[in-house]
């Protein structure tokens, strides 16, 4: 039995909401809606949460993933912050997405997308760089403990400086060691230039 | 006019608050909110306290019901818990368990 099901525009509704049968949400609702049915956020709905149905046309504002068992519709003046997903996606001038648009029926998009996310993400930052090249051992020894935290980072860090001094200002030994061009650069690019 | 309705078949798990009348044709678990009238239909459950103006319940209700105004158990209904209000009716056939409170 399909008895309109009404949210008013003066109603809020903090928790989910499901069933079977439509839904016009006028008011607010901030949890999942999950309904067997066609499901329309008014022009003044707002809803903070998922929303699932099989038919989904928004006119009001939705904070969360949309998903449609036949459709999504935004129709103009609606303002979705999260992913569509539908076989069928119909986006109307005049209305605002943010988020990731999928026409396909099938499994849930946060799983997918999670992964190339994480694997993005930034390297663990680098030590600082050691000021004084002729930095004594003793010092370093004293900062290794004292990290403590990333030992393996600061291993493989720590001997690039003691090679790279010479180089700098110290008179040369007669026999100019024999670097590559543009090793030096290299070198104090590795040192963390 | 009530500009809220929950019709049949669709369940609200949580707080429902508002500040027009609504209609209960469904089911609520959680928290009944209504500055104005509530009406359980028939088939209506609601498990949860209501707080609201005017009501008229025909639907089955468990929790405490509290009114400014009047509470009207209908034919049918069946109400577990306590009822504050100032005026109440409860009609012949209407099922109830639970206390009165009506503010003298």
């Amino acid at each position: 039995m399909a008895t309109v099901t009404v949210i008013g525009q003066g109603s809020k509704v903090v928790g989910r909401v499901t069933g079977e049968g439509d839904l016009e949400i006028n008011g607010h609702v901030e949890g999942d809606v999950e309904v067997d049915g066609d499901v329309t956020v008014g022009e003044s709905g707002l809803v903070g949460s998922n929303v699932r149905a099989r038919r989904l046309v928004v006119r009001g504002a939705v904070k969360g993933d949309l998903v449609g068992i036949d459709a999504v519709v935004l129709e103009a003046g609606a303002r979705v912050v999260g992913d569509l997903r539908a076989p069928r996606v119909a986006i109307a001038a005049g209305a605002l997405v943010r988020g990731h648009v999928a026409t396909e029926a099938g499994a849930r998009s946060s799983a997918s997308r999670a992964a190339p996310r994480a694997a993005a993400k930034v390297e663990p930052r680098r030590v600082e760089a050691p000021r004084a090249p002729a930095a004594r051992e003793t010092t370093r020894d004293v900062n290794k403990a004292a990290r403590g935290a990333p030992p393996a980072t600061v291993a493989r860090q720590a001997p690039a400086p003691v090679k790279a001094p010479p180089p700098p200002r110290k008179a040369p030994a007669p026999v100019v060691p024999v670097l590559k061009k543009g090793a030096k650069g290299a070198l104090k690019k590795r040192a963390g230039g | 006019m009530a500009s809220t309705v929950i019709g049949a078949g669709i369940t609200i798990d949580g707080d429902l608050t508002t500040d027009d009348d609504v209609v209960i044709q469904g089911t609520v678990r959680g928290k009944l909110t209504a500055k104005d009238g509530v009406v359980v239909e028939q088939g209506g459950v609601v498990e949860a306290d209501i707080a609201g103006g005017a009501m008229s319940i025909a639907g089955a209700v468990t929790g405490n019901v509290s009114s400014t105004d009047r509470v009207d158990l209908q034919s049918g209904a069946k109400v577990v818990g306590n009822v504050r209000a100032t005026r109440i009716t409860i009609a012949d056939g209407a099922q109830f368990k639970g206390n009165v409170d009506m503010d003298v």
